[in-house]
């Protein structure tokens, strides 16, 4: 009797629940809480066949005085990550595309040229003493002496494999960069918004491409899609962006700093955001206090993404060592902003100032869908001291150059 | 109500028209190109008469792009795209997109079963397809309008999706497809095909 009693209740208990068993959401919208059950913002994708520069508002542009905008390049299909090779080549890279591509500048003419095919994910590219090392969803190649062979680039030789043997969707694409100690520098994202990391998801590591040696350089990190040194105090810097669905104005995207001769910091994910929220769901585990801080908050949602200090020689004193970050979004948001590219400024002790508005005019309605004509992916200082920015909305290069006074 | 809803999406395909112009893809080019190498799968004006072959009258400009990129780039494979998108400049993909998306759907050439009417609504919001493709199902941007899409080419394309051999840019269908079962995927595919443009 009391057997039966069990199986009974246990049976009006269980079919309900199992037919009441949500589907799982797509990985962007994880973590939205049921009063957002009926928003409507979404992430934006690019236009994966480019749109042509001419008809586009690029006049609309907007830096300051003295500065100058213009179409360095288009038709570079999903324009992400840049790197400069020591004879002038431009690398370009692919999120979802699955190419490298070179632009070569002969006669003043641009060429674009289809260099890599075939690649898993390939956004983070490095260059350094005449390699191409990329950064593909789960591993990292070398392309040697790739500037004599861009019409042959040959098969990369695999500096790292294996980095995400789960395939999960999320965060799974990388950025790359060369350290001063001769490491490569990259992410390897959570696997979604807000979820418990495993064991090295929601980092940045580093890999020595001679020897292979892995190590962690930060922990507690939810994606950076952007990093450089400092030039003068060799410090990493990188971008990162924090968690979704915590409404219009928190968490802050951040800008972090890591000295590479102390110990391993852990900026707080899944726990704690921007160094002072805790996460409502996961916060209850851990206190913000236990946590390395970010150096500076960037603003909600903007989805910063690559960085890169200022030491060219063409732009004014006040902008040397200044960091340029370029601004993807934002779209978690219900009045969107971003869509740009900022500055902040690093004194000699390496504090950082608040975000400035550089490159702007790409957000052309802050409540329609979409909002923006252009989203700026990275930039690039080049060796005449201008600047480039990607866009991969667009698959359009921009040159930024200064002919004020100084 | 219905008129309004008429009104709107009659204001919205206008709107799409002008914006396409606007940027300067060139449609009468898209048509040329497209009766050439289209139409003979894709029917007349993007109106499939195959229901394995999906329509493209009415669909995001954005959507039909990006699948002819990925057609290009070897993305996402298929015996007869593969080859018909391997010679198309980004340029031409555009005017293709373009026209296809000026082009107004005609009417369902689907006749859902009653019952998946009656269970489909549920379905798309229990498995989050009115998420990204809309409250009417009607796409947006690079995701595409499955209100009145053929029944077979739907229900194929979700069948891939669950095998996790069909192309996906973001992860976000092949994830969503885990969860349907094959009677799932019978329904939604029944249900979305009769749906009229709203």
């Amino acid at each position: 009797m009391k057997s039966v009693v069990a199986v009974a209740i246990s049976a009006a208990f269980a079919v309900p629940a199992l037919a009441q068993t949500p589907a799982a959401p797509p990985s962007w919208q994880q973590g939205k809480p049921a009063a957002e059950a009926n928003s409507t913002l979404h992430p934006f994708a690019p236009h994966m066949t480019g749109r042509d520069a001419k008809e586009l508002p690029i006049s609309t542009l907007k830096v300051p005085a003295g500065f100058k905008v213009e179409v360095w390049a288009d038709g570079v299909p999903e324009a992400r990550s840049l790197a400069l090779g020591d004879k002038g080549t431009v690398f370009v890279s692919n999120r979802n595309g699955k190419n490298v591509y070179a632009v070569v500048t002969k006669d003043g003419k641009r060429e674009v040229k289809t260099l890599l095919t075939g690649l898993d994910a390939p956004n983070g590219i490095a260059f350094s003493k005449g390699t191409l090392f990329v950064a593909e969803r789960g591993r990292i190649t070398r392309y040697d002496g790739i500037e004599d062979k861009l019409d042959s680039p040959g098969e990369g030789k695999v500096v790292i494999d294996n980095l995400d043997p789960n395939r999960a969707a999320g965060h799974f694409w990388k950025y790359l960069v060369m350290g001063p100690d001769g490491k490569l520098y990259f992410n390897i994202g959570a696997p979604g918004n807000i979820v418990l990391p495993s064991y090295m998801e929601a980092s940045v590591m580093r890999v020595d491409p001679n020897k292979g040696t892995l190590e962690t350089v930060a922990l507690g990190v939810r994606n950076s899609v952007g990093m450089d040194f400092n030039p003068k105090t060799k410090d990493l810097w990188f971008t990162n962006h924090g968690r979704d669905w915590l409404g219009d104005d928190k968490p802050n995207d951040t800008l972090h700093r890591v000295s590479l001769k102390g110990p391993v910091p852990n900026f707080g994910y899944p726990f704690c955001h921007q160094g002072d929220i805790a996460d409502p769901e996961f916060g209850k585990h851990r206190s913000c206090a236990e946590f390395a801080k970010p150096a500076q908050k960037l603003g909600t949602h903007i989805a910063p993404l690559g960085m890169k200090f200022y030491h060219g020689k063409m732009f004014p004193a006040e902008y040397q060592n200044n960091i340029f970050i370029a601004m993807h979004g934002s779209w978690n948001r219900s009045t969107k902003q971003g869509y740009n590219v900022m500055r902040v400024k690093v004194d000699e002790k390496g504090n950082a100032s608040k975000p400035m508005p550089f490159l702007t005019g790409f957000l052309q309605d802050e409540k329609a869908d979409p909002p923006m004509w252009g989203r700026p992916v990275d930039v690039l200082v080049m060796k005449d001291g201008s600047m480039l920015v990607s866009d991969d909305y667009n698959g359009i290069i921009y040159r930024i150059s200064y002919s004020g006074k100084k | 109500m219905i008129l309004a809803a008429r009104n709107a999406a009659a204001l919205a395909a206008a709107f799409l028209f002008v914006a396409a112009a606007a940027l300067g893809a060139d449609i009468e080019a898209g048509r040329k190109k497209a009766e050439t190498i289209c139409a003979a799968c894709h029917g007349a004006e993007g109106e499939s008469t195959n229901p394995a072959v999906p329509s493209l009258s009415g669909q995001p400009a954005q959507f039909i792009a990006t699948q002819l990129f990925m057609f290009r780039e070897g993305n996402r494979k298929d015996e007869q795209m593969t080859p018909m998108a391997k010679p198309l400049s980004n340029a031409e993909m555009n005017n293709l997109a373009a026209y296809f998306a000026a082009q107004k759907p005609g009417p369902p050439r689907h006749q859902s079963k009653p019952e998946n009417v009656a269970a489909g609504p549920a379905l798309a919001k229990k498995f989050n397809c009115s998420q990204c493709h809309g409250p009417q199902l009607m796409g947006q941007q690079h995701i595409p309008r499955l209100a009145g899409q053929r029944y077979e080419y739907v229900r194929t394309q979700l069948l891939g999706f669950k095998a996790q051999k069909r192309f996906d840019m973001d992860g976000n269908m092949t994830a969503a497809a885990q969860l349907l079962s094959p009677e799932d995927i019978e329904i939604l595919a029944d249900y979305v095909a009769g749906l009229g443009a709203q």
